[in-house]
């Protein structure tokens, strides 16, 4: 004699309730609810019945597949909770799998900052030689041979007329020879001057920025520079500007912010004056523009220039510019 | 640039206790005070002492013992002084002290006695000229106190860092007129009076100038019957109070009135002079000069001499010559004051490699108006501490007159340029406060005349400058250029540069950055052959070091010292790059050639040994898939290593190197450290490098990218392996498939190598997978059988190859 779908129900219910384990549920869900299982079997032999019970037996029939399949899965769900909590534990305190990721060079990381602030206040990036003619580097720049500017920085020659360029201020000259204003452009690289101790390399990184346009002036000099000073260290810098003298601008000013390290209060890195000269800024002398063929009387232009080295051992605390291009990898894995 | 407040405040009132607002107030004006000291600083180890009691010197007669008290204890000192005794109350040197003129105190005996300190002579410790005996101080002093404390010495000396546009501050008064700008008061100048009743000069002497243009105007005066001996101490102590060393009442003077006015003076002994008469004149071909430092100089005709009547006595405004030099014997003395043109001075000390305070004043520019009152100066100043008596008269050899310029400035078009208000009166004040002469013309113009000292003010940009900075730049209102929004693409090489550091990066390469400069020998430490384009070196005329002598012409050398530097402190395994250029000479007088390379390096192990997985050591794999990849991800195809031809690079190992070709241009190397490079570069372990050329990727890089459609049908691969010969390249195998161009090849690739075992000698076993796909269907197995065993057939015709049994 067939069994009822009750009797099904109940002995499914039942062996479920006493299955231990969930390799035991999935035959049982397979014996019951398979293709080939109990139900199945069920369903369809209800043909066999009279016709007029036929619809409740096939309602009940498939209300019960619904119930078992609700069945199975929460004792799954059950067994496997349980067996997860019994599980073996992994030591979870062992070192993961190492992934190897280089590290970008600090100079590198500073240059892109220092870049990024200044594309978005709206300079293009220009690029020059680094062996440069003493004119682009000095003549054009209104630094004549024989003049104690010259002093001012101390060059490496190559021959009389080609030296190591001694700022990134020789692609000025480059950039108006080729364009007409407005220009706008800051120039990245690498600068040598014949020097050498714990503030100075003999090669060093450099961002010379220009702006050439009709009204510009020593006030939006002032602007750009506080607005990049705010982006580079941070908002509350105090910066101040003072008169100093480059041949390339009139007027020159350096700027000064406010010593990081002392907060102003005067300490080794500062000199004990409490500022830190940080950036060589000012008004493009009309005798560059004479060289490049600009009109003195209708174009003004803004100029400066800011060492990455010190920018970066300012912002990371670094003592020692040296340190930059012995390339130990404990050094370089900081930054 | 030195100088003291109290020899400032000589020429303007100064508040000595301002003394820090002052400086500020100087820096914001553009004369950076970098630094404030007290002069009497070296005072700092001198104690006011009591001698308790007075013994006799066992070994020396003339020397005493004395028993000092130093406040916190009694020291034993030795002393020599005649004015010594017991209960006096004298100024003690300790150990340590460095006197002003030069010595430094250090503890030690004298003649066997213990002398833990010393008591001192005004004049020893720069306080007056007496060094008769022991200075002798008040006894209500405290003992113990510092002598500076005691005497209420204190004097702020200001050391200004001037910029090469201000030579008219090289000077006390010069520091002194920018003061009374800052404060609006007027300075006080020195007054000379000196009566000329006649020209009695030109009884003794005369001024010949031969070359004008490098000696516009030279003046002389003459003082006889002096007496050479020290200076009064107010002017030592006045020279002293900026560090300059007293030496006698000529040449103080002289250092004085060059102090004071900027004007570098010169003293020559009349009596020594040739003829008794100057003539300036160009130096003869090979003529030699000895100068006061004993030095002796070999002179070119572009040298500018201050000759007597047969011989150059001094090298003009650099040092003056032994032959004529002030002695101790000198009774009469000729006084130059001049004016040299600033490139010919300094061409001159450039070449001869001298630089005195006279040339940087001379180089930079004196003020030629000032050379009579700085010659009157000194002339009544010799006179009478020299008790000599002056010769009545000057010469002044005017020949090329220096005039006053007048600029005309544009109120309007300053204000432009400064972003600034001013109107007409506030510039005039402005400039009339650093003695600018300053007339109004027009409605917005003004003419300026600058005061002969200002030499660096040439043109109306530069007294726009001096508005700006009187006025202070902090006081300039801050604004914001209206510029276009336009944007220019940056050079293609810094797009491709930054790119290529961020994906090494992210292949686990850390970025060095090395020096361009190397020494000359990398080249034959990297076995490269004469011909090698690479020697053709660009050298540094002044180099610092040999290590930094001439330009890089390789990546590779500071690449493999930052290894060994990094294994030398036990950092043995590496993975680095360098972005840069190199610099290929095209000779002399050109520009070089500068080529951006990349270029990495592996070595030790590329995985570290772990709980969890053995150490996994490096092989040219490495490097080459780092290449493969690098060039993927800048979706660069067509690329193609092959074995690098015997000695075409002569710093990798010979069969463990490929050139790197992109379709067939040559496009870098990948390989193995040459073991002979490895010594030379004192590396006891193997290294792998890649070199790339930045110039020739970029022309591959597209900055375009299509996409395209995702498979829809389902995909079949098939292997084959094939026996072939061992020597044979396995990319030619690829090549091959590729050739065939077939169009339901999605991709193939190796996936096994095998030798030995079952393999014949001089054979191997290459597996390849082949993955067909057709873009229109699923594909049928048939279909793939016929291609594959096509493909099967012709590789094993061509190679002839077998397949395996
Ligand atoms: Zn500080």
């Amino acid at each position: 004699m067939a069994k009822t779908i009750e009797q099904i129900y109940e002995e499914a219910l039942r062996e479920i309730k006493s299955a231990s384990n969930i390799e035991s549920i999935k035959t049982l869900s397979i014996r019951y609810l398979g293709r080939k299982g109990v139900i199945t079997h069920f369903l369809r032999n209800i043909s066999n019945l009279p016709l007029e019970k036929r619809a409740d037996v096939g309602k009940r029939a498939n209300d019960v597949k619904k119930s078992l399949d609700k069945a199975f899965n929460q004792a799954l769900k059950a067994l496997e909770t349980k067996s997860l909590q019994k599980d073996y534990k992994i030591d979870v305190s062992l070192p993961g799998r190492a992934i190897q990721q280089g590290f970008l060079h600090p100079i590198t990381q500073i240059t892109w900052q220092i870049c990024k602030i200044l594309e978005k206040i709206g300079f293009d990036i220009a690029e020059g030689p680094e062996v440069e003619t003493d004119h682009y580097n000095f003549e054009a720049l209104n630094i004549p041979k024989n003049h104690p500017a010259r002093e001012m920085q101390d060059t490496f020659y190559v021959s009389d007329n080609i030296v190591l360029r001694t700022h990134t201020s020789s692609i000025q000259v480059r950039i108006m020879e080729k364009l007409t204003p407005p220009v706008r452009i800051i120039a990245p690289g690498k600068v040598y001057r014949c020097d050498s101790d714990l503030t100075h390399t003999p090669m060093f990184h450099q961002v010379e920025g220009l702006m050439v346009d009709e009204g510009i002036s020593f006030g939006d000099l002032k602007g750009i520079l506080t607005t990049f000073i705010h982006h580079i260290f941070d908002e509350k810098t105090t910066l101040r500007f003072r008169p100093s003298f480059f041949p390339f601008t009139e007027p020159s000013a350096e700027v000064d912010i406010r010593c990081v390290m002392c907060r102003g209060k005067g300490c080794r890195v500062c000199s004990h004056t409490g500022w830190l000269e940080i950036i060589g800024a000012g008004m493009v002398h009309p005798a560059v523009f004479e060289n490049v063929g600009y009109d003195t009387t209708r174009y003004t232009g803004l100029a400066f220039g800011m060492g990455v080295e010190r920018i970066a051992m300012l912002k990371y605390g670094i003592d020692d510019i040296r340190k930059f291009f012995e390339n130990d990898l404990r050094f370089l894995r900081q930054f | 640039m030195k100088v003291s407040l109290s020899w400032l405040n000589d020429y303007i009132p100064i508040d000595k206790e301002s003394y820090s607002s002052i400086a500020d107030a100087l820096t914001m004006v553009g004369l950076e005070v970098d630094s404030i000291t007290d002069r009497y600083d070296y005072l700092d180890r001198i104690i006011v002492g009591r001698i308790l009691n007075i013994k006799p010197h066992p070994n020396a007669e003339k020397l005493k013992v004395c028993d000092v008290d130093i406040g916190n204890r009694v020291i034993q000192v030795v002393c020599g002084a005649p004015n010594i005794h017991e209960d006096m109350v004298a100024p003690v040197a300790l150990p340590g002290t460095r006197f002003p003129d030069g010595p430094l105190l250090e503890k030690g005996r004298i003649r066997n006695e213990i002398s833990e300190g010393m008591l001192c002579s005004e004049a020893e410790l720069g306080l007056g000229s007496d060094r008769s005996g022991v200075m002798i101080l008040d006894q209500k002093q405290l003992i113990g106190n510092k002598l500076a404390k005691a005497l209420e010495l204190s004097d702020v000396v200001f050391e200004i860092d001037l910029t090469p546009n201000r030579p008219d501050c090289l000077s006390i008064i010069g520091i002194a007129r920018e003061i009374a700008a800052i404060q609006q008061t007027t300075i006080k100048y020195p007054e000379t009076s000196l009566s000329d009743s006649s020209n009695r000069i030109s009884d003794f002497t005369s001024i010949t100038i031969k070359a004008p243009d490098l000696c516009p105007r030279y003046a002389a005066r003459l003082v006889f019957d002096i007496n050479i001996a020290p200076s009064p101490f107010w002017l030592q102590d006045r020279l002293m109070s900026v560090g300059l060393r007293p030496i006698n009442n000529i040449v103080d003077i002289t250092n004085f009135v060059l102090m004071e006015t900027g004007q570098p003076l010169h003293a020559f002994d009349f009596d020594r002079l040739s003829d008794h008469r100057i003539v300036v004149r160009q130096a003869k071909k090979g003529e030699t000069f000895i100068t006061l430092d004993k030095k002796e100089h070999l002179l070119t005709p572009d040298m500018l001499m201050i000759c007597d009547g047969e011989k150059p006595v001094a090298l003009a405004g650099i040092m003056g010559g032994r032959n004529s030099e002030v002695t101790e014997s000198t009774t009469r003395v000729l006084i130059e004051s001049a004016y040299f043109t600033p490139v010919g001075i300094r061409k001159t000390s450039k070449k001869l490699g001298i630089n005195s305070e006279s040339s940087h004043r001379f180089e930079r520019g004196v003020d030629p108006e000032g050379i009579i009152t700085a010659l009157n100066r000194a002339a009544q100043l010799m006179s009478e501490l020299g008790k000599g008596s002056l010769i009545e008269g000057i010469i002044d050899k005017y020949s090329k007159v220096i005039n006053a310029r007048a600029i005309t400035l544009n109120v309007g078009d300053t204000n432009r340029l400064l972003g600034t208000s001013f109107d007409y009166d506030e510039i005039k004040n402005l400039l009339k406060s650093i003695e600018f002469n300053v007339e109004k013309t027009g409605n917005d113009g003004l003419v300026v005349i600058p005061p002969s000292f200002r030499v660096d003010i040439a043109r109306q940009v530069d007294l726009m400058e001096e508005i700006a900075r009187l006025s202070g730049y902090n006081n300039i209102p801050t604004t914001y250029p209206l510029i276009p929004a336009k944007a220019r693409q940056p050079e293609k090489q810094f797009n491709l540069r930054n790119r290529l550091k961020r994906i090494m990066a992210g292949f686990g390469f850390t970025e060095t950055i090395n020096y361009s400069f190397i020494n000359r020998s990398s080249c034959d430490s990297l076995r490269l052959e004469s011909a090698d384009q690479r020697r053709n070196m660009v050298d540094i005329l002044n180099p610092l070091t040999e290590e930094q002598a001439v330009m890089r012409t390789s990546l590779i050398p500071g690449l493999l010292e930052t290894i060994h530097r990094n294994i030398a402190k036990q950092i043995k395994s590496l993975r680095l790059f360098e972005v840069g250029k190199i610099y290929i000479s095209r000779g002399k007088d050109n520009l070089p050639e500068e080529i951006e390379m990349i270029a990495g390096i592996l070595t030790g192990s590329w995985a570290d040994a772990s709980w969890h997985s053995k150490e996994i050591g490096c092989n040219f794999f490495d490097i080459k898939g780092v290449v493969e990849e690098l060039l993927n991800r800048l979706k660069i195809d067509h690329i193609k290593f092959t074995c690098m031809p015997d000695n075409s690079c002569t710093y990798t190992r010979p069969g463990h190197t490929a050139q790197i070709f992109q379709e067939k241009k040559f496009i870098g190397m990948a390989g193995e450290i040459h073991p002979q490079v490895l010594r030379n570069f004192d590396l006891k372990q193997t290294a792998f490098i890649f070199e790339l050329d930045l110039n020739v990727i970029s022309d591959f890089i597209s900055e375009t990218i299509r996409s395209k459609p995702i498979p829809k049908f389902p995909s079949i691969s098939r292997d084959i392996t094939v026996i072939i010969d061992k020597d044979l390249e396995s990319s030619k195998l690829l090549e091959i498939i590729k050739e065939l161009g077939e169009e339901l090849i999605e991709n193939f690739y190796l996936f096994d190598v095998f030798e030995g075992d079952t393999i014949p000698q001089n054979k191997k076993s290459i597996s390849l997978r082949i993955t067909y796909r057709s873009k229109h269907k699923t594909l049928e197995d048939n279909e793939v059988n016929y291609i594959h065993k096509n493909i099967t057939d012709r590789l094993l015709k061509k190679f002839d190859a077998s397949l395996p049994t």
